[in-house]
């Protein structure tokens, strides 16, 4: 098998296990802001500390004992906008709590049979590529070219660009080990979420998804003639992708990104048949379904500008210690904070 | 007076019982045809007006059949499009395929590249990947050494990059180095892939740097590979050609013996790689 078609199937069986697993443990940031500022329960936002723990550590270990190199990833690529960035992070934020869950927590319950999510995962695609190279492209390049910063030759990380120079491999490890041990402790902190073995497991498996992710396009996908481009969980791109390849597939080849989206949406479903956890939902109002809608597009428009999504800049990219992705992650933060509290919040609806 | 929505206007005056008259078909007939003989002339002399391919096939009308230009339908990318041609065919010393020409109707320069064949290849057949400025039609023009015309041609829509990273902007620092990799035995006449690689910017002249200036062109412009002393296959590369040129071509050797691969940068240049082909 060629490396490319070894990492097309690597990225199928990930996107399997993400989806079977976001559906038996309902990992969700969505369910975590809501969590945070809403009802007080803090599991689903423990869960993600912990799966971002694992992320960093496992990235991280794999990229310093040189199995893969971060710097490949979009996230360390020389220049980005320090204005789209964050701006999409917000977007993204705010659309997410409008529909109700991101993008791959739609995916995740359009297996289960939600079909709310079938509108979310169109309208997201549709926006996200409108946004990339469609008709808002020239909008969203024109913001970009007038907005980028360069840290080159240093990669865009904290530590690189405080230090000067790329850190040695010990020094980014110790960071890593650092940062993941300060997560893992805030997350175990709470006994409940102790307690709670679906979100113990979530945030464990999803978290090791991302390191995954990393080798099967740098190690599985490595081929000194025909490279597949690094990358990891994300959920933007891919499902506009996805949208196109089943119109495209004739004349366009198919990529990890849209395998673990095919993989995500069938490792729900079969997950839910067999925990008899399916059921067919739609909208009970008009009002609802309209808000969904505006979520999604302001998800894709939001994820395209921000280079990824909840897990593609709050997993994958924070993974990278990129300073893109902390822009991008505290947007998603500050959006989805701003939907829940204050004087933008959406009203019930 | 209570206005009526434009639409409801609009429908009922025309045609207010919704009976398709005979005129009206004839009008769109006679319309839809006129748009498809001009659609198809349009079409297909568009490209054959190009200069650089009117000078290779002179008046004469190409073959149609016989030559395949493998393009995706959309990139994101247009610095590194990956490219194949294939001109099925006998190649013997009798009758081969002599040559492969391609070319770029929007680029600022129309040609991609030239590949040469004999019948050691065993298979004209070529990829790589090429550099396109815009959406535009490729065209490829073969040749067979009793002077046979083939032609084929693959529209490639080249939207605005997603990301911010362009596949080219990632050479490495070892500059002229070489990969290749070849299958571990052949059968005696029987073709097998060989794949090669060649580290280098293919700076093409258009490119400012950080300071503002030109970057002046330096491009691999040739190609070539002789096994055992003879002639295989060879190519003329333009600076279409993407960065870190990537050749995968075919040889049939009738018996063991050394490969040797020669790239010559426009400056002079060169770097060879020797590999021994073993054939059971």
């Amino acid at each position: 098998m060629t490396p490319a078609a070894l990492s097309l199937w690597a990225g199928f069986a990930i996107g399997l296990v993400f989806g079977a697993v976001g559906q038996r443990t309902g990992f969700c940031l969505t369910r975590a802001m809501h969590g945070l500022w809403i009802t007080g329960d803090s599991n689903k936002l423990r869960a993600f500390a912990l799966a971002l723990a694992v992320a960093i550590l496992c990235s991280q270990a794999l990229d310093a004992a040189g199995l893969i190199d971060l710097r490949r990833s979009i996230y360390l690529a020389s220049g980005f906008s320090w204005l789209s960035v964050p701006l999409g992070g917000i977007v993204f934020g705010y659309g997410m709590i409008m529909a109700n869950g991101c993008g791959a927590r739609a995916l995740v319950l359009l297996g289960q049979g939600n079909l709310r999510a079938f509108v979310v995962l169109l309208c997201l695609g549709i926006a996200a590529y409108a946004s990339l190279t469609g008709i808002i492209a020239p909008l969203r390049t024109w913001l970009a070219a007038l907005t980028s910063t360069d840290f080159s030759p240093v990669p865009p990380t904290l530590p690189a660009v405080a230090l000067g120079q790329t850190p040695p491999a010990g020094l980014r490890l110790s960071l890593a080990v650092a940062l993941s041990a300060a997560l893992a402790a805030y997350a175990l902190a709470s006994p409940t979420f102790r307690a709670s073995a679906r979100d113990l497991a979530g945030g464990l498996i999803i978290g090791a998804l991302v390191p995954a992710g990393w080798l099967a396009t740098g190690v599985l996908g490595a081929d000194d003639f025909e490279p597949v481009p690094l990358a990891s969980l994300t959920f933007i791109a891919p499902i506009g992708e996805t949208i196109q390849y089943l119109m495209l597939a004739t004349g366009m080849p198919l990529r990890f990104g849209v395998t673990a989206v095919a993989g995500t949406f069938l490792g729900a479903l079969i997950a839910a048949l067999a925990s008899g956890s399916a059921r067919l939902e739609s909208f009970s109002s008009p009002q609802r379904m309209l808000r969904s809608m505006a979520g999604g597009v302001l998800m894709g428009v939001g994820g395209a500008l921000a280079l990824g999504c909840s897990i593609g800049q709050g997993l994958s990219g924070l993974s990278t210690l990129a300073i893109g992705s902390l822009l991008a992650a505290a947007g998603i933060f500050t959006g989805a904070s701003l939907a829940l509290r204050g004087p933008l919040r959406l009203p019930q609806i | 007076m209570i206005r009526r929505p434009y639409i409801e206007v609009a429908m009922q005056q025309p045609n207010p019982d919704n009976r398709i008259s005979r005129r009206s078909i004839v009008r769109f007939g006679a319309a839809g045809m006129f748009l498809a003989v001009l659609n198809r002339t349009a079409h297909g002399e568009a490209w054959e007006r190009l200069e650089a391919v009117r000078k290779l096939l002179g008046d004469r009308k190409p073959a149609s059949e016989g030559l395949t230009l493998e393009l995706p339908l959309v990139s994101e990318d247009g610095s590194s499009v990956p490219l194949t041609v294939r001109a099925d065919g006998p190649m013997t010393a009798a009758e081969h395929v002599q040559s492969i020409h391609l070319f770029a109707t929007r680029n600022p320069n129309p040609e991609i590249a030239e590949f040469r064949f004999t019948p050691l290849c065993g298979r004209a057949q070529v990829a790589t990947r090429v550099r396109l400025s815009e959406s535009q039609t490729v065209v490829a023009v073969a040749r067979t050494s009793r002077d046979r015309l083939y032609a084929a041609a693959r529209e490639i829509r080249i939207t605005t990059s997603g990301c911010l990273v362009r596949a080219d902007s990632q050479t490495d620092s070892n500059e002229m180095a070489v990969r290749v990799r070849v299958p571990e035995r052949f059968r005696p006449g029987e073709a097998g892939e060989i794949l090669t690689l060649i580290n280098h910017p293919m700076e093409t002249g258009l490119r400012e740097d950080r300071a503002g200036k030109l970057v002046p062109q330096r491009i691999i412009r040739a190609f070539s590979s002789e096994l055992a002393g003879e002639r295989v296959f060879e190519a003329t590369l333009y600076r279409a050609i993407a960065a870190n040129p990537y050749l995968r071509f075919y040889v049939a050797p009738k018996a063991g013996g050394d490969l040797v691969l020669r790239w010559t940068e426009d400056t002079g240049r060169i770097a060879t790689y020797r590999v021994r082909l073993a054939v059971a």
